[in-house]
């Protein structure tokens, strides 16, 4: 017993030694510039937006470990990014949290000549205006805020956002649970644009929020389809990719984009500065410019696909569905989210207060 | 007989009155257990709770009270009535649907105890994520219950069960039964049935010898369920979340939002620190409760 102890101890450090020096030794095959990293990428998504399947056939081409953490808001990716060390190698921020990122220099500029398949992103999502193009983030999804109406339940006509918020639809309501979204609608209500928020304006609006929200039963980013599917509620006001899914599944579920305060949302691929693994992140990026796998992401989760290669793949039936692809021009008229910087804190206690007390 | 504390054997060469360094050395792995993932997260806790934020939500370390002035706002103190409401009822029904199961358990055969037993605990097999979704599809409008009162004509229009308090109270009691029949079932396992008869033998009735005798014997096991029970159901969120829909938060679900979507840790550290001051007073005054019932 005596012996086999100091034995079992030497041969573990052995061992581990030899793992040490067989990792980095491994020769670089041209198929795979990125060897020199381990094969392992971290990467922290939204939930209900990266297809496990593409996860996995990514890892069968590449042999790259992908290990996947979910976040339902910007700011929960945020704060787990600010405080993780180096935790992630690929995000998935949308448009004004993408902003904020690059201001505070927490962003890793993209090697273009790594993105061989970017040419596929369609010309206008090259050109936004909080990544001017592409240094710092790809484009993976785009979608839109809008009503999903259950039309069997709801029969009085909705065009925007103060049509859900009316007595009649008490308890029978369920919206983003996103403070910065929920004031952009009540900015849309009194024609204000979505990113006028200051506090003379979050004042304007504090008295339609305390009407509106005491009306609201589900507060859910995740999945604000299932309480509308199930029956428990009647109307929302949801991503427009899940109220896709809706519609293909059940004709019932409309899907209105309002006429004031509608908006773009575009949700990007970002490496962060800290990633341990930024050469497999670009390799995954490239991957999902795939056509071919883009075009699976619509399949799964049907929002609106910056990939004009993958559109072209998309069935006729697909390409109908107003709540994945409305009127062009009523994209053109919608606009982007711009980071609020401090005020994103007093636009959460507001909706969080009024929210506490309407019950 | 003279000298007892001589005949104490030592174990591991020991000395049973004194902590030589073998003994700190058999505690050191609890102690730095304790330390790492105790002590250091506590004092983590308490420090943030004191400094402020960036505009991206990094703590900007600083020391004010300004956290815990917010914390008296009524919205605040609201949500934590509610959590406290909704903790002591959940509590309050695993002791009433708890109790009998644990005393049936208590009392059955050894062979029988060991099946009813392993059912208490065969849920755990599973995440209590995934049972706690199933049960959006029991509750739901068009889910199990109201299909069928709907179809079998009981009711007209189905109920709404879910996302409301009796969601939220439901889930806590469904997931922390285990946690009091467990503990009343090891007191009810050691109540010495002479007490019990000897109660009858001196005239008590059934009633009488329950409340009496049974319910102070076996009130160590009610004590540790209900603390089981109790704190661990005021910070839940996830239940919490999942089944009262947002609408009717927790303070768990508050503090959960301050440390992600509302960039704001610190808040969300004061109003931890001030829980945690909540379940020291629990178990202070429970604790004191279990003493005067057993005046040796």
């Amino acid at each position: 017993m005596k012996t086999i102890r100091p034995l079992v101890l030497t041969l573990l450090a052995l061992a581990l030694a030899a793992c040490g020096k067989s990792g980095p030794a491994t020769p670089p095959t041209a198929a795979t510039p990125a060897s020199a990293e381990p094969k392992k990428l971290s990467l922290f998504c939204w939930s209900e937006y990266v297809p496990q399947t593409i996860i996995d056939d990514f890892t069968k081409e590449t042999g790259i470990k992908v290990s996947v953490e979910n976040y339902s808001s910007n700011e929960e990716m945020l704060s787990k990014l600010l405080a993780g060390g180096g935790k992630y190698d690929l995000i998935q921020p949308s448009e004004y949290t993408i902003e904020a990122l690059i201001k505070d220099g927490q962003l890793l500029p993209l090697n273009s000549a790594a993105l061989t398949n970017l040419g596929n992103i369609a010309p206008e999502f090259r050109a936004m205006s909080f990544d001017l193009g592409n240094k710092y983030s790809v484009p993976y999804m785009a979608g839109f805020v809008g009503i999903c109406v259950n039309t069997t339940k709801i029969k009085t006509p909705v065009q925007n956002f103060a049509d859900v918020f009316v007595p009649a639809n008490k308890g029978r309501i369920v919206v983003l649970d996103d403070a910065r979204e929920i004031v952009s609608w009540a900015l849309g209500s009194i024609k204000l644009g979505i990113n006028d928020v200051t506090t003379e304006n979050l004042a304007l609006i504090t008295p339609l929020l305390k009407k509106w929200l005491p009306l609201v039963k589900v507060y859910d980013s995740d999945s604000p389809k299932t309480s509308l599917k199930n029956g428990d509620v009647d109307i929302g006001v949801i991503w427009s990719g899940e109220a896709a899914l809706l519609y293909a599944q059940d004709k019932k579920f409309a899907f209105v984009l309002p006429k004031d305060g509608a908006h773009l949302f575009v949700d990007n691929l970002a490496i962060p500065k800290t990633a341990s693994h930024p050469q497999n992140a670009h390799l995954f990026i490239n991957y999902l410019l795939r056509a071919d796998v883009s075009k699976r992401i619509s399949d799964a989760f049907p929002y609106y696909n910056p990939n004009l290669a993958a559109r072209q793949l998309l069935s006729p039936e697909q390409l109908a569905n107003s709540a994945s692809y409305p009127p062009p021009q009523q994209i053109s008229r919608m606009q982007t989210f711009r980071d609020l910087g401090q005020l994103s804190a007093t636009v959460d206690e507001l909706v969080t207060q009024i929210k506490a007390k309407g019950n | 007989m003279a000298e007892p504390t001589r005949q104490i054997p030592t174990v591991l060469g020991l000395d049973p009155r004194r902590a030589s360094w073998k003994a700190w050395l058999l505690l050191g792995p609890l102690l730095v257990w304790l330390a790492l993932f105790v002590l250091l997260p506590t004092i983590l806790l308490i420090v943030t709770s004191f400094s402020n934020r960036d505009e991206l939500g990094r703590v900007v370390y600083s020391f004010n009270w300004d956290n815990y002035r917010r914390c008296f706002d009524p919205t605040w103190l609201s949500i934590f009535w509610d959590s406290i409401v909704y903790a002591l009822l959940a509590t309050f029904i695993c002791v009433l649907v708890g109790y009998p199961a644990a005393y049936t358990i208590g009392r059955a055969s050894p062979a029988n105890r060991r099946i009813l037993l392993t059912l208490v605990m065969v849920p755990f097999w599973t995440s209590f994520l995934i049972r706690t979704y199933a049960w959006i599809s029991v509750l739901s409008q068009e889910g199990l219950v109201n299909s069928l009162l709907l179809s079998s004509h009981i009711l007209p229009t189905p109920l709404s069960m879910m996302y409301t308090p009796f969601a939220i109270v439901l889930g806590l009691v469904y997931n922390y039964l285990p946690f009091m029949i467990l503990p009343i079932y090891t007191s009810v396992e050691k109540l010495d049935n002479s007490l019990v008869e000897a109660a009858y033998d001196l005239g008590a009735g059934p009633l009488r010898a329950f409340s009496r005798v049974i319910i102070p014997l076996t009130r160590p096991g009610i004590t540790a369920g209900a603390l089981l029970v109790f704190v661990p159901a005021i910070a839940m969120y996830a239940i919490t979340t999942l089944m009262g829909g947002g609408s009717n938060p927790t303070i768990g679900e508050v503090i959960q939002n301050q440390f992600t979507r509302a960039r704001n840790q610190p808040f969300g550290a004061a109003l931890g620190v001030l829980l945690m001051l909540l379940f020291l007073v629990c178990f202070f005054v429970l604790g004191r409760k279990k003493h005067s019932a057993h005046p040796v």
